[in-house]
């Protein structure tokens, strides 16, 4: 990402967009799917983030790395859109049974918008062939056995990549649980400003009349 | 006590997931267990969709080519001035550009005042009795910043036929879907017509164009037994006489 991407997309200009888009939009939509666990929902909040990003591009210090920015834009934008999502969904008190998912889940946590966008890339990163084992693995719950019989290859072959995978992700992921990270965190993902929270809530009363 | 430090062969036999004897450090297990949660999160490896690109390079077009300005529109009751920030100001505003306006704010506070009159003034001047047929241009709000629209408006003997056509809106049902409403100088809505999805929408209205000049769109779910607005308008817009 160079300095005139960044200068070009503070002017909303569209290939520089574009090119930051390409970027980190899979990023920004991994914090955004992961917080929000809603394909819709993500793809909501992946658009609202760039264009709040672009609203507030002015004071960013392009000195700092894009990616941490745009997560801390992400995380409070997928905040907003749970606020929202609860909102529309309330019921009468009355009618909600402990069970109720307003009274039993808890709002998306900040910290997992860092975290799934370190895993991401981490995954992003590797190499197809690992990545591919890994997924098996990890989200479909198959043995090495199984792996092997799906992708065609030895059991030895899949032992290896998955080795070689999580070493790798080991290492890129390490950093997720060092004692100075919530220090860094505020160091370095801060955004060069902060600015208004957006979608300040209307009083029941406000909203009879707002149609 | 969290035991022994995991060495970097047992913290990758670990995470992948595979024997690695008695391990006594228990925040490292802990942390290990966490990252694979996430590894085993199906939406972390989840690919937006391929348009989500275009829609994002159109949403922040959108908002840079927005002025930031307030919408004429006629002004809210006293009961409804304090209208939800997200909705009454123009979509997207830049931070730097916002705050200058604000700075001026009470400039601008006059002078839109002036303007709201005259554009009003040029409505209602401007109408002509045998007008058959208005358009409008739809504005996105914060809550789905990537929606636009248009909507035409004509008279026959039923009542005024509404043809809406908006993008950007993503589908709602299960409960949950679009309502169109009529709005007039005192506040007063009239409900137009509920729909799914914005492409090609067809509404109706008893009331003229002519007195509820500005048409929005809210997001509005049927389980909540309340027949008003929700208040999550995601378009609005106001008339203007088109040429014929």
């Amino acid at each position: 990402m160079t300095a005139d991407d960044i200068d070009g997309f503070r002017r909303g200009d569209a290939d520089a967009v574009r090119q930051v888009y390409r970027e980190y939009g899979r990023l920004v939509y991994a914090v955004a799917r992961n917080m929000l666990a809603s394909k819709e929902l993500a793809e909501e909040a992946t658009q609202q983030t760039f264009v709040k990003a672009w609203q507030a591009a002015t004071s960013f210090d392009s000195t700092r790395a894009l990616g941490p920015w745009l997560t801390t834009i992400a995380r409070r934008t997928c905040i907003d859109l749970h606020r929202r999502e609860v909102r529309r969904s309330a019921v009468n008190l009355d009618d909600v049974t402990a069970a109720h998912p307003s009274l039993v889940t808890a709002g998306p946590d900040m910290d997992q918008g860092y975290d799934a966008w370190a895993v991401r890339q981490a995954i992003d990163d590797l190499p197809d062939d690992e990545r591919a084992v890994v997924r098996l693995q990890h989200v479909e719950g198959l043995s090495h056995v199984e792996i092997a019989a799906q992708l065609g290859v030895p059991i030895g072959t899949v032992k290896s990549r998955s080795f070689r995978a999580h070493r790798r992700l080991a290492a890129a992921l390490g950093h997720l649980r060092e004692p100075d990270r919530e220090h860094d965190r505020e160091r370095d993902h801060q955004p060069a400003r902060t600015f208004d929270p957006p979608n300040p809530e209307p009083s029941p009363d406000e909203r009879r009349t707002l149609g | 006590m969290t035991g022994e430090p995991m060495n970097d062969d047992d913290r990758i036999a670990y995470l992948a997931g595979e024997p690695t004897g008695s391990i006594d450090d228990m925040d490292a297990r802990a942390d290990l267990d966490e990252l694979r949660a996430l590894l085993a999160d199906p939406g972390l490896w989840d690919e937006p969709a391929p348009t989500l690109e275009d829609a994002v390079v159109s949403a922040v077009a959108r908002a840079a080519a927005t002025p930031p300005v307030r919408t004429i529109a006629p002004a809210p009751p006293a009961a409804a001035t304090t209208v939800r920030t997200s909705e009454a100001v123009a979509p997207v505003i830049s931070i730097d550009r916002h705050r200058r306006w604000t700075r001026t704010v009470s400039l601008l506070g006059a002078a839109a005042a002036v303007i709201a009159v005259v554009a009003t003034m040029v409505v209602v001047t401007g109408r002509q009795d045998d007008s058959e047929s208005f358009s409008m241009t739809l504005e996105p709000t914060e809550e789905v910043p990537a929606a636009q629209g248009s909507a035409t408006l004509t008279k026959t003997d039923s009542g005024w036929r509404i043809e809406l056509d908006a993008t950007g809106l993503p589908r709602r049902d299960e409960g949950r879907f679009y309502q169109a409403w009529l709005r007039n100088e005192d506040g007063t809505l009239v409900p137009i017509g509920t729909f799914n999805e914005g492409a090609d929408v067809v509404l109706w209205a008893g009331v003229s164009p002519l007195d509820f000049s500005t048409l929005t769109v809210t997001e509005e779910a049927a389980d909540d037994g309340d027949q008003a607005s929700s208040g999550i308008r995601v378009l609005a817009g106001t008339i203007s006489p088109t040429d014929e």
